[in-house]
């Protein structure tokens, strides 16, 4: 079929059966925005992961004068348990990567400077953080050993792990992630059922031209392609629309929430050059399939 | 050109076989008239030859192939070499005169070039120079047939079957279009049509075909339509 000739059937197709195409657009674009979403937030999950992971530390605070934990038994540290818990650390290498200290001072300017804008920090007083050691490991998952061999030693009040509190963090992104997903996918259920009844009804409202193909002698792939074709076409530009819409979403939104973090890395608008192939792909691929499975039905030689 | 080799067919869901047991050749060049009452089995027989039905039973050979056994794929090969004509001209409304003649050819991929120059030729020799910018609509019954003639025709196909063509038809304009379906005849191309228009027959004195019940019950050379029933 000549090229000129399939591209004007294809626009009588779509002119004839503008409502509909244009539905399959619309909801072609909602689903590739969820599924876009989906994979940027799995992306910012890993991101944050190796930035913080990298960061984390396990805070090992001794015994302060006033301590109330059980293990303290209101004494707090000797320089003899300090300097005990240093050597056991620095035996610890390489598990350990860096030891700080920290003395009473420092935690306190340290909280004062992270929570200026709390009024938390008006109620701080020197001495209500313990001097720690901040434990700086090779292979953060590790962390449980550090954990283990400190907690209950002479001198130590309490062993924190960070871990725990991120990982509270990232069970919250999973969630999120999952479920723009799980929406995704019903999303996609719809275009695709969506597809196969606007090819049906396509299929039905050109029986007439479909029957003169067939009486003619034109290939199954002719009498197919324009309806192919058709879908495609509505299923990429719901695909395009969609894209746009998660650059305008990193663009605009993000920069909000980088606000709010900080310094943390975030997804931007490059990670959406990477996604946008696979969901173009990806909708290619199901459009196609889904439209040659309907026609196979629907439009018998 | 045509051969039917002890062709049956049963359609699903009927007890009578609409074709039962059916010897015919159909040579290169012929015009046959297929005649018979409704429900004699001709729609069924020009099916079997366009293979949008398959055999119960028997071979039909067209053009040197087996209709039976072809793959699907090949289907629209053989329906390339078939031209086909309707009681109810199946023209598409909203192109014209001129698109709906090239229709057939572009779904085939024909150059614009082979178009431009095929389809003016078409359309003068079934005689509708100068309406080729005329909708369906806007023509006689007569002039659509043409213009399915003209569809039919414009690939040069060697065979051309003809569904009760003049069904629709008076009387006048209905031997004017067997008359272009004869002068078709004469360039080479074998034609089958079913009829039971009577008038046509008996003018026209060609080979005659008659069905009943699914059985040949006559097959004679410049037959007419009522003799021997």
């Amino acid at each position: 079929m000549r090229l000129q000739f399939m591209l004007s059937e294809i626009a009588i197709g779509l002119r004839r059966n503008l409502s509909i195409a244009v539905s399959v657009m619309l909801v072609t674009m909602v689903s590739v925005y969820l599924m876009g979403i989906g994979f940027l937030a799995q992306g910012q999950v890993d991101t944050l992961k190796g930035y913080w992971y990298d960061r984390i530390q396990v805070s090992i605070f001794m015994c302060g004068k006033d301590s109330l934990d059980a293990n303290c038994d209101g004494k707090a540290v000797t320089d003899e348990q300090r300097d005990s818990l240093r050597s056991q650390l620095d035996e610890m290498k390489p598990l350990v990567k860096n030891v700080y200290f920290e003395s009473e001072q420092q935690a306190f300017d340290r909280f004062k400077e992270q929570y200026r804008n709390s009024p938390l920090s008006d109620y701080l007083q020197v001495g209500d953080i313990p001097q720690n050691f901040r434990v700086q490991l090779n292979d953060p998952k590790k962390y449980d050993v550090v954990v283990s061999a400190f907690e209950g030693a002479p001198g130590v009040g309490r062993v924190q792990d960070q871990q725990k509190t991120l990982d509270k963090l990232f069970t919250v992104m999973n969630v999120v992630t999952i479920g723009s997903l799980f929406l995704a996918g019903l999303m996609v259920l719809c275009s695709i059922l969506l597809m196969a009844t606007t090819i049906r009804q396509a299929a039905f409202s050109r029986r007439r031209e479909t029957g003169i193909m067939k009486l003619v002698g034109a290939s199954n792939f002719t009498i197919r392609l324009p309806f192919v074709m058709e879908t495609v076409l509505a299923a990429l530009t719901g695909t395009g629309l969609a894209i746009v819409g998660l650059w305008v979403t990193a663009d605009s939104l993000l920069p909000k929430v980088s606000a709010v973090l900080q310094d943390a890395p975030l997804v931007g608008t490059t990670d959406i050059w990477f996604v946008a192939p696979w969901l173009v792909g990806f909708m290619l691929v199901v459009s196609v399939l889904t439209s040659w499975a309907t026609l196979r039905r629907y439009l018998r030689v | 050109m045509i051969r039917f080799e002890n062709v049956s067919k049963v359609y699903a869901r009927s007890t009578r076989p609409a074709l039962s047991d059916i010897n015919l050749e159909i040579e290169r060049g012929e015009f046959v008239f297929v005649v018979g009452a409704s429900g004699s089995g001709k729609s069924t027989l020009l099916r079997l030859v366009l293979k949008e039905e398959g055999v119960t039973q028997g071979t039909v050979l067209v053009a040197g192939q087996e209709v039976g056994s072809l793959p699907h794929r090949k289907v629209p090969r053989l329906r390339r070499e078939i031209g086909t004509v309707f009681q109810d001209f199946r023209l598409l409304p909203n192109k014209n005169v001129y698109q709906n003649v090239a229709f057939a050819l572009q779904v085939l991929g024909r150059s614009g070039h082979a178009i431009r120059q095929v389809v003016p030729e078409t359309l003068e020799m079934v005689g509708l120079e100068g309406k080729e910018k005329r909708l369906p609509h806007e023509l006689s019954g007569g002039e659509q047939q043409r213009v399915a003639i003209a569809r039919a025709f414009v690939n040069k196909p060697p065979i051309l079957l003809c569904d009760e063509p003049t069904g629709n038809l008076d009387p006048t304009t209905s031997l004017d279009i067997v008359r272009l379906l004869d002068r078709i005849n004469r360039t080479g191309t074998t034609i089958v049509m079913a009829t039971h228009d009577d008038d046509i027959v008996d003018q026209l004195r060609k080979r005659v075909v008659e069905l009943k019940n699914g059985h040949i019950i006559r097959d004679e050379n410049k037959g007419v339509y009522g003799s021997g029933s």
